[in-house]
């Protein structure tokens, strides 16, 4: 195994941490003000991937506005999907909440999963580049399509640092996910902030599903597996922690990338490293049973 | 009369036994797996509408069955109800397993840990291919060689029956009403004096090895496995068939299961529609009707002989049936 070979499953690893913590950062979003997991998060990246494929190719628009319009069109889906079926969970009448959003969030994943296979087929599509060509330091080579992938989603995450931070909305989307009777008194809508927070939350998922595009293929099950790391990702970098899941989105990436690497059976690496994952998910869990976030009063009730 | 749905569940029952062998082979086929379903249906519904554990492990137990009691009978020349056995007791053991693994995991913490097992048993099964034939499928011994299905009928129905039996016994007795105490508040049930910690590992254990039962059954009915047995979209199925039907009664997660699967026959024209319809049916479900759309027939048809004492004891353990 030569250096070149580690230094380019170290390059990828880091570019898919940050589509990773990507996604994550859209899970942790929705997780701190509608308090529920989403499983259904990884399908509206698969669905983000596949409407900037289709502006891309149906009306001949360059990838990054496309990018745009398919973060646009999945915010304004994702808050019609949570207007239809998440309202009950705001409502006194309904008896536990998180197993109702649970079963809602999987039963939509399971729909939106098979309603993809009929819509854009089973076969994978690729879209153009960003940029085509690549980039060479050194020995090494990078497309730099994952160069831009890496550092739009860095740009992205930023971008959100600075909307909650700096602006009103952003502040208020605080204010509803510390406490929902305080934000309402304040003359904060909490309703209007949880759609605002779904919406923003899958329109990042489709950015992450736009970036990674060109660099694998679209899939109609392609949002199953990042699903299952943006917890990892959550549960090791911390709620609320922006900078904690792009360490940790990154340290999954790269410990994935050097998994495939050294796993001792090549014909076999590619299908354990999905497992890996998973399996730091689990043992993750072990030890944090308690919550993705451990904030106590972010539990679940 | 007392327990008039009894004796109309007991008619329907004999009626259909009687009737099968003149039941075409593919209609013969649909009710197998429908009655497979059935199993997995209300072994899920044990664990996740009475015991509250949202687990998506459930058909990974099944594969785990089927594989287990595929190979040993491969390997070892045993009898298949013995491979069988063997599978049910290792789902048993594994669930177990699993249940104290997840003590301290609460809802959706556990259904990802469940479903991260399931991705776990799933990948292993498609690529250690030299064991188990990976995608091209484990070729397995049919448990009949006969030249009809209907012995495989007699088997599923009796299988099925006896499933619901103990685990009807299950939740009839003290151990359900633990299961649902645990349910609605694990901190509640525990202060009463229930083992918190004994009841939902008994309750994985339980379940894990009806998943396992109904796996092996269709391992050596269908005569070849293939790791998608154990995937998320048969898992999204099985929960879809549950909710619909209700996942918090027994009979009515396997009324669920039986309509599901004889819906995705009759409506095979429409081919790849069928599943995100099925998707759609069970988000309205859990929107609008969220004890399933079986339970209020149900509970009129169990009302039919025992007048308000009967439908009272009914409805008594079960959630209140209004929500907004």
């Amino acid at each position: 195994m030569s250096w070149d070979y580690l230094f380019i499953q170290a390059a990828n690893g880091a570019v898919i941490g940050i589509i990773y913590a990507l996604i994550a950062v859209g899970v942790t979003l929705i997780f701190s003000i509608l308090k529920i997991v989403n499983f259904a998060h990884g399908d509206l990246y698969m669905l983000g991937g596949y409407c900037a494929y289709y502006v891309i190719t149906l009306f001949g628009v360059p990838p990054l506005p496309a990018m745009f319009v398919s973060m646009a069109a999945l915010f304004t889906i994702a808050i019609i999907l949570e207007r239809l079926l998440l309202t009950p969970l705001y409502s006194d009448a309904t008896e536990r909440k998180d197993e109702y959003g649970l079963i809602v969030t999987f039963g939509l994943a399971f729909f939106l999963r098979n309603i993809a296979i009929i819509a854009f087929g089973p076969f994978p599509l690729k879209p153009p580049s960003f940029i085509s060509g690549v980039q060479h330091f050194g020995n090494l080579i990078v497309t730099n399509d994952r160069l831009f992938a890496g550092s739009a989603g860095i740009v992205l995450i930023l971008a959100l640092l600075y909307f909650m931070h700096r602006t009103i909305w952003g502040q208020a989307l605080d204010a509803v996910s510390q406490s929902r009777e305080a934000a309402a008194i304040v003359g904060i809508n909490p309703r209007r902030f949880n759609s605002f927070a779904f919406g923003v939350g899958a329109a990042l998922a489709a950015a992450a599903g736009a970036l990674i595009a060109p660099i694998f293929s679209l899939a109609p099950d392609m949002g199953v597996l990042p699903n299952i790391q943006a917890y990892v990702i959550v549960i090791l970098g911390g709620m609320g922690s922006v900078l904690g899941s792009i360490i940790a989105g990154i340290a999954l990436g790269e410990s994935e990338g050097l998994f495939t690497a050294f796993f001792p059976d090549p014909t076999r690496a590619l299908a354990y490293t999905n497992a890996f994952g998973v399996l730091v998910l689990m043992i993750v869990l072990i030890f944090r049973p308690n919550g993705l976030f451990g904030r106590r009063h972010l539990r679940m009730e | 009369m007392r327990h008039l749905h009894v004796y109309i569940l007991l008619a329907v029952a004999v009626l259909a036994l009687a009737y099968a062998p003149r039941v075409n082979p593919y209609w013969m086929h649909v009710a197998i797996i429908a009655m497979f379903y059935g199993i997995l249906a209300s072994s899920w519904s044990l664990l996740a509408g009475y015991a509250g554990l949202f687990s998506l492990g459930h058909m990974a137990f099944a594969s785990i069955g089927g594989y287990a009691s595929a190979l040993l009978v491969q390997w070892y020349g045993i009898p298949i109800p013995l491979g069988m056995a063997a599978g049910v007791a290792l789902c048993c053991a594994l669930g177990g397993l699993i249940g104290w693994v997840c003590l301290r995991m609460s809802g959706p913490y556990l259904a990802i840990f469940t479903l991260g097992f399931a991705e776990i048993v799933r990948i292993t099964f498609s690529t250690e291919d030299d064991i188990t034939a990976g995608m091209a499928g484990l070729h397995t011994e049919p448990l009949f060689r006969a030249a009809t299905r209907l012995p495989y009928f007699y088997t599923a129905f009796g299988l099925l029956v006896v499933s619901l039996a103990l685990m009807g016994a299950i939740v009839q007795s003290r151990w359900g009403l633990f299961l649902r105490a645990i349910r609605e508040d694990e901190q509640a049930a525990a202060a009463s004096g229930i083992d918190v910690a004994r009841f939902r590992i008994l309750a994985f254990a339980i379940a894990s090895g009806f998943a396992g039962l109904a796996g092996g059954f269709y391992g050596h009915y269908i005569g070849i496995l293939t790791p998608s047995l154990g995937g998320l979209d048969l898992m999204a199925v099985l929960v879809v068939m549950a909710v619909i039907g209700g996942m918090e009664r027994l009979p009515t997660a396997v009324g669920g299961a039986f309509a599901v699967e004889f819906l995705l026959e009759l409506l095979r024209e429409y081919g790849q529609w069928r599943l995100p319809i099925f998707g759609v049916i069970l988000l309205l479900t859990m929107r609008f009707a969220r004890n399933g759309l079986l339970t209020p027939f149900w509970l009129h048809f169990v009302r039919l002989g025992g007048g308000a004492r009967g439908a009272a004891a009914v409805v008594a353990p079960g959630r209140k049936d209004s929500r907004a």
